[in-house]
């Protein structure tokens, strides 16, 4: 765009001249320039001067001639500098209304300026200066001046007229352009648009039929004009914001010209002129673009005007601008290597101008000093100068240029693809000019993507250039790659027709055979790597060997593909273990490897694997002593075809046994490293996983192509170490529960041995509840472990060097060393507080070799469930004395919460049975039970004593087997009269009945909590009275004591009914008053009339005042009657602990 | 005349490419057809420029290129159609009718039990099939 003058690229500028009254010209030229659009102003002090606008006479006679072409070249610059639209011309007022002579003056310049202006379609206006406002001006005299000048009377301005550009200039030149030229000087887009259009039109109409000049060169005119015309086309569409018209435009413009080549010797200048077309409008859509905001929105309209999106982006005409380039550049050389066949580029063509005209060239011909003259050209004259005028360019760096605009704007936009096609052309471009490393770096970036996308044909041809490339660079490693990569590729047929391929000829299948024998020819040292610029070539020799990698992502992997699949999940230490090492190559054609090399992670398990056909190559991996080398009859690869081999593999060391590479070498000096791959997590061969193409499994066993790993499990070896955890039973509450551990060496030493001890809640969660919240166990822990014992005693462990750490549910202890056959063993002290089943795991871990770190470690584990028990279960019972009842209160009428607590008399005694039932399946010793007092309470608010008949230390007596029950019997009396009284916890002491007991152990110590007794005066007692039996027909006294503790008289009411066993005497019914703190007795004599045990009469007493009624149970109200007097001794007993009788009830 | 159809995958690789003149370079073609991948690409990443084409398989004309005019089609299981041809000048309907029958070429061609999903197209039937159907175009856009 920058090539094109400046008048065509700005919009024209007016030009006004100014004549006379010279002091103010400089006043009005800054003015005008200031405007908007400027306006240039051509000042003249005198009226003399004016004749430098007149027409030279020459021209005006060859005006009459037909025009030698069609728009002068200086015509815009003219109007811009030279030639003004409008003369003003300034007189002082003094000179219209002055004297006559001056009137006569003026007159005479006035119509010489006329003359002179009318050549040029100027016009003319005139001011009258006003020299001092108060001049009046003679109408007369206006009048006359303006029939002087024959204007119109609005082009005769007063002082202050200055606004020369609202001047209108009717012009009526045919020319359209210079009209729209004038359009656009007044801002009228539309109109000048519209003659711009207008003269466009009409030149496309003047191609076929101009026969003015040679026709090569009335081409080249006619296409310059069109190109300036649309070029002031497109620039005022898109000034207007028409960007979908401008690129209509644009297209219609190109369509029109595009056939119109020309003859096949000027072809080149035609495509450098239909690359210029594009540029100009990829620049001018750019800037423009930069001013349209809105163009995003415009996209939405492009479906109906069938423009894509490609036609809004200024990259697609600079990429199509540097592609005509490329043409031109063809068919310059040919043009040229024409011209120099026939030999005649020896004429120099220094001498052509450009002409006058816009468009044409002339010879500059010397014709003495000073003068020139200009001598049209012939065409042949023409297309020489133009030859050599393209020689001068370097048209590769200009493709270049636009190839790297629009390769950046794609970028930018994320179309990679096409920024791809553009780095590809770039990349040609360096790779045709032999710049090599540009050349590269450009296939590279768009060789990724068609990999990527499995373009195969393109990826040929690009491969084929980097290939070239590397080959020009010296490099023999990437010239193998890109050779080996551009073999492998899938293409089978080359039936489609491939012109410009490139250097590596069509994408085919003999072009990949054909490649293929030149890398078995290098590989193998036959032929030779030509180095450019050296004398000697390259050759792969001992020296210089060659090694390529092949990793899991590699584009080589189509060459070369290592499987490595163990047949086994897991592997003794020791033991061969077979593996199926599986090789594919796409290579087109079949070929030998001479050697495998199989790697491992455990270096001493590698391998080679020799062909046995190829004896003479040099041991390059054998060389070390030690290494394993097998033979294999023949290792040939054939394309798409697994070459599977089994070999066994022994590693002694155990943990992850993992094949790494396979290294395969091909002739003698080269090799290529390939990553082995699992069969179950081969990803599938880029470029081949798109081919219709036989495909079999890497192992023989389907299943292995599907879960074959390339790894092995190498396991520890056998423990020689018995591990025993015993326990007998299950374990119960509170005791220390020991758990004996034995380890016992049968053949390995023990050496730095470490036992781990883990207690694990079997039911999951664990094992400790900070929920539960007791407060007289302080134990967080359900089960803890306590702590580990050694074989003798406790102390031998306690060395400086042994790990002891004992937490509460893990525990790590060292072993001491353990010659084979020697044994050791420590005891585990683990305690329950909660019934709860735990695993517990014990894991010795030693090395059998000696103290040193990295030894491996072998291990041992054991497991055992324990149950967790609890061994007793304590129960009480509370009791008033046999046939003593107290009335209290609280039971007559129960409350709602009152009814759990037990309810005792105050300063009575009650009777407290206290059972411990065993709940295990041992025998249990009871030591001791006893009711301790509450520390915390304070008064001793009732007293707990055992029963006095009971003898506690009657031991042997005291063994509890499982299921039974060991009661014992204590009386409390409430001495303090308090709402709750705590009575106090059950303290057992117990052990397991282990043999005869020792002194001096202490037993486990179970507790259990008494509820809490509700004390309360009682108003009432009442007891019952009689022998302990009775003999048939021998009388005895029955007594019922009412016992009144209150300060009240009490009204009693009681009733006897009679029983048909017994003959009784006494009243039946009455009411009787007690008085206060005293006691009634109510007496019968009683008869027995029958033998066993008999219901003594019942008893009903009621009191009124708390109408409460008291009736004894059936047991207090039972007796034993004998049918005669019984023959032994009989002490006499109280009645109030009867523990048999309770017992019974 | 159109001189070359294509067939591309869910990866953007060719499952299927013939060329079909024999004065054209086959690569260039191929070059154009990968290059107009970018527009079906933006066109159906960015639906809301497409506007009232959302559920439309045909995605009309891709690329003008100096010579050739691209055209698009996207099946329902997102695989790509796309078609070069020489005619500067071709209606809408001659396209969709085209590649109507092409995708009726196509289903037949992948129903193949032995066609495996996602592989190039090597069937011989489907390549007759084809090169009857850009043979035929043109000739029958009228009736």
């Amino acid at each position: 765009m920058e090539e094109y003058p400046e008048e065509l690229r700005t919009p024209p500028v007016p030009l006004i001249t100014l004549v006379g009254f010279p002091e103010l010209h400089p006043t009005i030229s800054a003015h005008l320039n200031a405007e908007k659009p400027p306006i240039n102003t051509l000042a003249l002090p005198d009226f003399d001067k004016i004749s430098v606008f007149a027409k030279p006479i020459d021209s005006a006679d060859s005006s009459s001639s037909p025009p030698a072409g069609i728009l002068k070249r200086d015509w815009l610059l003219k109007h811009r500098t030279k030639i003004p639209s409008v003369a003003v011309a300034l007189f002082s007022s003094d000179h219209v209304s002055g004297d006559p002579s001056q009137w006569l003056q003026l007159s005479t310049l006035l119509d010489h300026l006329k003359t002179v202006i009318r050549t040029r379609n100027t016009k003319l206006v005139v001011v009258v200066v006003q020299t001092s406002p108060e001049d009046d001006m003679n109408e007369d005299r206006m009048a006359a001046l303006r029939k002087r000048v024959e204007l119109d009377s609005k082009y005769i301005v007063n002082f202050s007229m200055r606004d020369s550009s609202e001047v209108k200039q009717s012009l009526n030149r045919h020319d359209s352009l210079l009209v729209a030229v004038y359009a656009e000087f007044r801002r009228d887009w539309v109109e000048a648009l519209k003659f711009y259009e207008d003269a466009y039109h009409a030149l496309r109409e003047m191609v076929g039929t101009s026969t003015r000049l040679p026709a090569i060169q009335r081409l080249v005119e006619i296409k310059t004009l069109a190109e300036q015309l649309h070029f002031k086309i497109s620039t005022l569409l898109l000034h207007g914001g028409k960007l979908v018209e401008a690129i209509l435009w644009f297209r219609q413009h190109c369509t029109s010209y595009k056939k119109l080549v020309g003859t096949a010797e000027a072809t080149f200048l035609h495509w450098e002129w239909l690359s210029r077309q594009f540029l100009v409008f990829a620049e001018l859509l750019e800037t423009s673009s930069k001013n349209l905001p809105a163009l995003p929105a415009q996209v939405s309209g492009v479906k109906d005007k069938a423009l894509t999106e490609w036609e809004l982006q200024p990259a697609y005409y600079y990429q199509l601008a540097s592609r005509y380039l490329m043409e031109k550049r063809s068919c310059l050389e040919l043009a040229l290597s024409m011209w120099e066949i026939f030999g005649e580029s020896n004429n120099p063509a220094e001498s052509v101008i450009p002409s006058a005209y816009v468009g044409q060239f002339a010879r500059l011909l010397e014709q003495g000093h000073e003068e020139v003259a200009l001598q049209p050209l012939t065409d042949e004259e023409f297309i020489r100068y133009s030859i050599a005028e393209g020689k001068r360019f370097q048209d590769s760096f200009e493709i270049i240029a636009l190839m790297k605009k629009s390769y950046e704007v794609y970028t930018g936009l994320k179309f990679p693809r096409m920024a791809s096609y553009c780095s590809f052309h770039i990349a040609k471009e360096y790779y045709s000019l032999g710049e090599i490393k540009n050349a590269k770096q450009y296939f590279d970036s768009a060789v990724k993507l068609y990999r990527h996308e499995s373009w195969t044909t393109l990826l040929w041809e690009i491969l084929g250039y980097l290939r070239e490339c590397a080959s020009q660079d010296g490099s023999l490693k990437e010239f193998l790659e890109y050779s080996l990569e551009m073999a492998a590729l899938p293409i089978t047929s080359g039936d489609s027709t491939y012109k410009e391929c490139g250097p590596a000829g069509p994408p085919s299948l003999q072009q990949r055979e054909i490649i293929h024998k030149e890398i078995l020819g290098l590989v193998t040292g036959e032929s030779e790597f030509a180095l450019k610029g050296a004398d000697q070539n390259l050759r792969v020799t001992n020296d210089s060997p060659l090694h390529i990698e092949i990793d899991l992502v590699s584009p080589l992997r189509v060459v070369l593909l290592a499987s490595v699949a163990f047949h086994e999940q897991v592997v003794k230490p020791g033991m061969p273990t077979q593996f199926t090492l599986s090789l594919l190559s796409q290579l087109p054609l079949p070929f030998e490897i001479d050697a495998i090399d199989v790697q491992f992670n455990q270096s001493e398990c590698n391998f080679v694997i020799q062909n046995s056909q190829k004896t003479s190559s040099p041991a390059n991996f054998t060389n070390q002593a030690g290494y394993r080398v097998e033979t294999a009859p023949a290792l040939a690869l054939s394309t798409n075809k697994w070459l599977r081999l089994t070999y066994d593999v022994k590693s002694d060391r155990s943990g992850k046994l993992d094949c790494i590479s396979i290294i395969v070498r091909i002739g003698s000096h080269f090799t290529i490293c390939c990553r082995a791959e699992s069969p179950a997590s081969m990803d599938d061969l880029p470029l081949w996983k798109f081919e219709e193409c036989l495909e079999s499994f890497p192992t023989k066993d389907p299943a292995q192509a599907f879960s074959g790993q390339k790894a092995i499990q190498v396991e520890e070896p056998d423990a020689q170490v018995d591990l025993s955890v015993d326990a007998d039973g299950p374990a119960l509450i509170g005791e220390n529960f020991i758990v004996p551990v034995t380890i016992s060496s049968k053949g390995h030493s023990v050496y730095s041995g470490e036992l781990k001890i883990n207690l694990v809640d079997t039911r999951g969660g664990g094992l400790v509840s900070p929920r539960e919240f007791e407060p007289h166990s302080t134990e967080s822990h359900h089960v803890e472990l306590l702590g580990v014992s050694g074989p003798g005693d406790e102390n031998s462990l306690t060395t400086s060097d042994n790990i002891r750490n004992i937490q509460h549910s893990f525990g790590l202890i060292s072993v001491p060393f353990l010659n084979g056959g020697e044994s050791w063993s420590c005891k585990l002290e683990i305690k329950w507080h909660r019934p709860k089943p735990i695993m517990l795991y014990v894991s010795l871990s030693y090395s059998s070799q000696g103290h040193d770190v990295n030894m491996q470690k072998i291990h041992v584990h054991k497991s055992l469930q324990i149950e967790g028990q609890t061994p007793v279960l304590i129960s009480h019972h509370m009791r008033l004395p046999f046939r003593r009842d107290a009335l209290l209160l609280s039971r007559v009428k129960p409350a709602a919460d009152a009814e759990k607590m037990p309810c005792l008399p105050l300063n009575e005694t009650s009777i407290l049975v206290v059972s411990a039932k065993n709940c295990t399946e041992v025998p249990l010793r009871v030591l001791s039970m006893t009711i301790e007092k509450d520390d915390n309470s304070l008064e001793n608010s009732c007293t707990v004593h055992p029963a006095s008949n009971q003898h506690t230390d009657a031991a042997p007596l005291n063994i509890v087997v499982p299921g039974e029950e060991y009661k014992k019997v204590f009386s409390v009396i409430p001495v303090a009269n308090t709402p709750r009284t705590r009575i106090g916890t059950v303290c057992l002491k117990w052990m397991r009945d282990t043999g005869p007991l020792n002194q001096g152990v202490s037993g486990v110590l179970t507790k259990h909590k008494l509820p809490d007794a509700n004390v309360e005066q009682s108003p009432l007692i009442v007891s019952l009275k009689c022998p302990p039996h009775g003999v048939l027909g021998d009388p005895f006294t029955y007594f019922i004591i009412v016992q009144n503790q209150t300060e009240l008289l009490q009204e009693i009411k009681y009733s006897l009914l009679d029983s048909q066993s017994f003959v009784s005497s006494g009243s039946h019914n009455d009411t009787i008053f007690v008085l206060p703190k005293s006691e009634h007795i109510l007496s019968y004599k009683l008869v027995p009339l029958a033998s066993g045990a008999l219901q003594l009469p019942r008893v009903t007493v009621t009191s009124s005042r708390y109408s409460a009624t008291f009736q004894p149970s059936v047991a207090a109200s039972t007796i034993f009657v004998f049918p005669v007097k019984p023959q032994f001794e009989m002490k006499t007993m109280e009645y109030s602990a009867e523990p048999m009788m309770l017992a019974a009830e | 005349m159109i001189v070359c159809v294509a067939v591309v995958g869910h990866q953007n690789n060719p499952l299927y490419i013939q060329s079909f003149n024999e004065g054209d370079d086959a690569l260039k073609l191929h070059h154009i057809v990968h290059c107009s991948l970018d527009v079906i690409d933006e066109r159906v990443n960015n639906p809301k420029k497409s506007g009232p084409m959302l559920n439309e398989t045909f995605l009309g004309l891709l690329y003008p290129t100096e010579n050739y005019k691209v055209y698009g089609y996207l099946t329902n299981t997102k695989v790509k159609f796309i078609l070069v041809t020489t005619d500067l000048d071709v209606r809408d309907a001659d396209m969709r009718n085209f590649f109507r029958k092409f995708h009726a070429a196509y289903v037949d061609a992948v129903s193949n039990p032995f066609h495996v999903p996602g592989k190039k197209i090597t069937s011989r039937t489907f390549a007759e099939r084809v090169s009857n159907i850009v043979k035929s175009f043109g000739l029958g856009s009228s009736g």
